[in-house]
């Protein structure tokens, strides 16, 4: 299919709706639509964008719309691609906002959100797991985990200064793992 | 300045949360400390909200915070603060995305940020176990949908729709606050 900045747009407002319950689906929604179905790229590039959107900061959905988009039409496709993903999420929130505060009052759906709050905590826990088997891997991530998660519940301290100090002392203990590895 | 403020903030969740999904809650329950645009209270319920409407949960709830705080206007502001960040990066990391990929600078600083991230994260769920009233009931629903999940990978919304329904019978009985 010809690669417009519309047909880039309608593309990922599809994906954009059809993206529910987190951005864990998002990755064979975007297979389907932009592998199978348009042909616009292969899915080793699709999965080299997820990866590399996974390891920056931001929203994932986000930036690996914004690595596709860059790659079909370079700035304007990203521009495209990143309308379509984010509006269906603009457009239902402000839907249901206006209407959410007066529902909300009701006692029935307070039991219901009641019901729902620890369900989002079960959620949480699942979340927590999943990045942990994808982070906490060795005795650096495990001493790097034990200090943050610390810190956070002392509540003192930025997270902004926690995520710093995370990522310079990943700078510093890497330089001294290939140091060794030199040495050897 | 309202607008001003929401773009500050939202504009720091974008370039500080990390690991996808969730990892954008600590900064989301910050804010909800902070500034009191949203409650701790409506995070919560909004997270369940935006499992059922289209699109990231970072997202749903910077719309939701603008909209609240100073009406689409100000929904419009946080949302595109929040996409910023990502914008700017990916354009960055695309223009030496070999250097990037290579760079073991780059690969020790994701490690640790990695990392990090997941201990945000878990902070919150503790914090959240702490504060939320889950009583009798809500602690013995927690216990089932947990062991539930070691037995059997499912759907999220599976486990949202399970403690609605029993929120639902719960509460018409009068038995939260047992």
């Amino acid at each position: 299919m010809e690669k417009t900045w519309y047909s880039i747009f309608k593309t990922f407002f599809k994906v954009g709706t059809l993206l529910l319950g987190g951005g864990y689906v998002i990755l064979p929604l975007l297979t389907s639509e932009l592998v199978d179905k348009k042909k616009w790229i292969t899915s080793e590039e699709l999965c080299e964008y997820y990866a590399l959107g996974a390891s920056l900061p931001g929203i994932i959905a986000a930036n690996t719309a914004i690595f596709v988009g860059r790659k079909l039409m370079g700035g304007v496709g990203a521009l495209a691609a990143i309308l379509g993903m984010v509006l269906p999420a603009f457009l239902a929130i402000v839907l249901l906002a206006s209407v959410l505060s007066e529902i909300i009052n009701n006692s029935y759906i307070q039991y219901i959100f009641w019901g729902v709050g620890v369900g989002v905590i079960v959620l949480l826990f699942l979340a927590v797991k999943e990045m942990w088997k994808k982070s906490v891997t060795d005795k650096f991530s495990g001493i790097v985990y034990a200090a943050c998660l610390l810190l956070a519940l002392w509540g003192k301290v930025p997270l902004a200064v926690i995520i710093i100090g995370a990522f310079v002392f990943g700078i510093v203990w890497q330089k001294i793992e290939d140091r060794r590895g030199g040495v050897r | 300045m309202i607008y001003l403020r929401l773009f500050v903030q939202f504009f720091h969740v974008g370039v500080f949360s990390f690991g996808g999904g969730y990892a954008t809650l600590p900064f989301l329950y910050d804010i909800a400390e902070k500034y009191h645009w949203y409650s701790a209270k409506q995070l919560t319920d909004m997270l369940a909200v935006s499992s059922i409407t289209p699109g990231p949960v970072g997202v749903n709830v910077a719309t939701f915070a603008g909209f609240t705080t100073s009406g689409i206007l100000g929904a419009l502001v946080a949302t595109t603060s929040v996409i910023l960040p990502s914008f700017i990066i990916v354009t960055l990391v695309s223009k030496m995305l070999d250097k990037f990929k290579t760079n073991r600078c780059v690969k020790g600083a994701i490690r640790g940020i990695k990392s990090a991230g997941c201990a945000l994260l878990s902070a919150v769920g503790v914090k959240l176990l702490f504060t939320s009233n889950l009583h009798l009931f809500g602690t013995m629903l927690l216990v089932v949908l947990l062991i539930m999940s070691f037995l059997k990978k499912r759907d999220p919304l599976f486990y949202l729709g399970v403690s609605a329904v029993v929120g639902l019978i719960i509460g018409s009985l009068n038995l939260i606050g047992v």
